[in-house]
């Protein structure tokens, strides 16, 4: 099913580009953490708290990004993560195959004895080991910074409330005193697994997604155009439901409303370690538990990937242009 | 006993043999079926009613073909005749819209990988990974193939005098050919495909390949050598096949048509031409334009001799009937012109 001369070879041609990503994720994830740790917090809620209107269109509730926790949560959400893990998953997926026929190397690759069905499982293995791989960098560089960014907090200084009036009275002239500690001990980097789990359940999806439209093509630019359409038309439906009451069935629809990694790392700082991971529960306004929404994503994604095998076996291979 | 035979209904169906699950099996039958098995036995590559269709166009068109093991076998057609359709589908790579192919005694729809492990298979246009470098690219096919050899294939990289060193995507066109043919010749594998193995050569490599492709005979291997360049064809195939709009136009053995001729020569206008009927199969065609006539023999000139001194023929000029004016004669002609030389071919055969 799996030969080792094409992962090895899949995996030469693709270690460029992982690199490239998993150097700007690991760096990325590690120095945000850092500057989660330079915006005050209270001067962080001020602000965002001018944005209260436009609350619906985050991912979290706005008082989730009042913690560390929160805020380091926000990485996931980043467009960077996003574009890295995508540049990943398109690229590879939708090389297999349109690739490979367009650059004409498929036609040498499959005289040999080898079944169509290896090719793509192996071609697979190395695309979804990537994936994982990024996605635990992230993680890494999440938890490193964790461990290696001291942060500095303000105490609040005595001070006395007039009554009947919210003015506050400040008791002492003294410059604010100020704390400092290791984020570590406010954040766990081990609250961020389920993070990373939704982001490979993401990519997982999107892998799958490419590597079926490149099984039926001849073309990889048209595969790629194919993804990203769905891609952008997608997020216009998940954006769509978040604007409009009346659209919030669209939400449902798209397959950004199962990538929840800020409720999920939410999960796990008021119900504990094992919150996200459960069947059942969760947010009020969820149809499902937790762990059935990258559950949805990574069946998406067998789906995908087990026509893409279906497909690819039974077409005709053109002759390279 | 012949139920036993692979895919009994279906070949039976394809030889137009009407059978059915209980019906007896009569003599002639069975005579058909055991030629067909002794055939396939011995055949490298046995087509029966091969036909590809993309929807009103026919690649392939109830192609009838069998390819003897041990041999080299030319195939030759014009462009889109269907020579890369028909090896496409040997490989596995097309599905036939109709009929049946086995290599090797296998089928490439039921079975590609026990098929491909017994070929060693040079498209006409090899692009290799523009990532790797020479010494890579025969590494990675050496163990890709069942039956690859890396040593056997740097020792044709170095007969080839190639570069190793380099990337893939920093060669020339005739240097990617030239590693394409070490990975592929590199092989032990026992049936052979090349598509145009010469093509972007220079005329010393093209000898070394043709050189190889004999080797490759010398060792018992089938070799099958798609080209265009008719002279190579005259070199080192057994036989050769004409494919013409995905039929088959003309099968014939070199050694055969090493036989014909064409006579020209001038006759008295008024003179019949009459073939006696034990030359009849002897002559393939005769044509006539006021006192000028041509003939065409269909196999060893000697007999004719007497029958021809006895036309009175004047300016007679006798020359060999290469594969250029066969080539030609079904390049230009028609389908009935395919298929008279296609009978002029069994018939020889």
């Amino acid at each position: 099913m799996i030969h080792y001369v094409l992962v090895r070879k899949y995996a030469a041609q693709s270690l460029l580009l992982w690199a490239s990503c998993a150097f700007a994720l690991f760096s990325f994830a590690w120095v945000r953490v850092w500057v989660v740790s330079l915006l005050d917090m209270g001067q962080f809620r001020t602000i965002l708290e001018q944005f209260r209107d436009f609350e619906r269109f985050a991912p979290i509730g706005f008082d989730a990004l009042f913690t560390h926790t929160g805020r380091v949560g926000m990485t996931f959400d980043e467009p960077i993560v996003i574009l890295c893990t995508v540049v990943w998953c398109i690229s590879r997926g939708s090389d297999v195959v349109s690739g490979e026929l367009g650059r004409g190397t498929l036609e040498m690759v499959l005289a040999q004895a080898i079944s169509r069905t290896t090719l793509l499982v192996s071609h697979a293995v190395v695309s979804i080991a990537g994936l994982a791989s990024l996605a635990i960098l992230l993680w890494a560089g999440i938890a490193i910074g964790i461990s290696t960014t001291t942060v500095t907090e303000t105490l609040p200084t005595p001070s006395l409330r007039i009554p009947f009036t919210a003015i506050e009275v400040p008791l002492t002239m003294a410059p604010p005193e100020t704390e400092s500690f290791l984020m570590s001990e406010r954040v766990q980097w081990e609250t961020f697994a389920t993070g990373a789990f939704s982001l490979f359940a993401f990519g997982f999806f999107l892998l799958g997604l490419s590597t079926m439209l490149s099984s039926m093509d001849r073309y990889r630019w048209r595969t790629v155009g194919a993804v990203v359409s769905i891609y952008v038309f997608q997020l216009v439906m998940f954006g769509l439901g978040k604007a409009a009451e009346q659209l919030a069935w669209l939400r449902a629809m798209s397959f950004f409303n199962c990538y929840r990694p800020q409720k999920q790392i939410a999960q796990v700082v008021s119900e504990g370690a094992l919150a996200p991971w459960r069947f059942t529960g969760g947010e009020s306004d969820a149809w499902f538990g937790p762990i059935v929404y990258p559950l949805i994503l990574l069946v998406g994604g067998i789906v995908f990937y087990t026509i893409a095998v279906i497909v690819f076996r039974r077409r005709d291979l053109p002759a390279p242009l | 006993m012949l139920r036993a035979f692979p895919h009994f209904e279906e070949t039976a169906f394809l030889l137009n043999i009407p059978v059915s699950p209980t019906s007896a099996i009569n003599d002639e039958v069975q005579a058909k079926l055991r030629v067909y098995r002794d055939d396939t036995a011995t055949a490298a590559v046995k087509a029966v009613g091969l036909s590809k269709r993309y929807g009103s166009f026919d690649a392939l068109a109830d192609l009838n073909l069998s390819i003897p093991a041990g041999e080299v076998f030319g195939l030759l057609g014009p462009n889109g005749a269907g020579k890369t359709t028909f090896i496409r589908t040997l490989l596995g790579f097309l599905f036939p819209t109709s009929g049946r192919v086995l290599v090797m005694g296998l089928d490439p729809v039921i079975d590609p990988v026990r098929v491909r492990k017994m070929v060693s298979y040079l498209p006409g246009d090899a692009r290799l990974p523009r990532e790797m470098r020479g010494t890579g690219v025969l590494r990675f096919f050496a163990d890709m193939q069942a039956q690859g050899d890396l040593k056997r294939s740097l020792h044709i990289a170095e007969r080839l005098d190639l570069d190793l060193k380099r990337f893939v995507g920093f060669m020339s066109t005739g240097m990617r050919q030239k590693l394409a043919i070490a990975a592929v010749m590199g092989s032990h594998a026992p049936l052979l495909i090349l598509d145009e193995p010469t093509a972007n050569l220079d005329p010393t490599v093209r000898g070394d390949v043709l050189a190889m492709v004999d080797e490759a005979r010398s060792e018992g291997r089938t070799v099958i050598f798609s080209s265009h360049v008719l002279s190579e064809i005259e070199d080192v195939c057994n036989s050769v096949a004409f494919l013409r709009r995905g039929r088959l136009a003309l099968q014939q053995t070199l050694d055969s048509l090493k036989q014909r001729h064409r006579i020209v020569a001038r006759i008295d206008a008024s003179q019949p031409i009459e073939v006696p009927h034990g030359l009849r199969l002897m002559v393939e065609a005769i044509s006539r334009d006021g006192d000028r006539v041509t003939i065409d023999t269909a196999s060893d000139l000697a007999p004719l001799l007497s029958w021809l001194q006895a036309l009175d023929l004047k300016q007679m000029r006798v020359e060999a009937f290469g594969l250029r004016a066969v080539y030609d004669s079904i390049h230009r002609g028609g389908e009935k012109d395919g298929d008279k030389h296609r009978q002029a071919g069994e018939a020889i055969e």
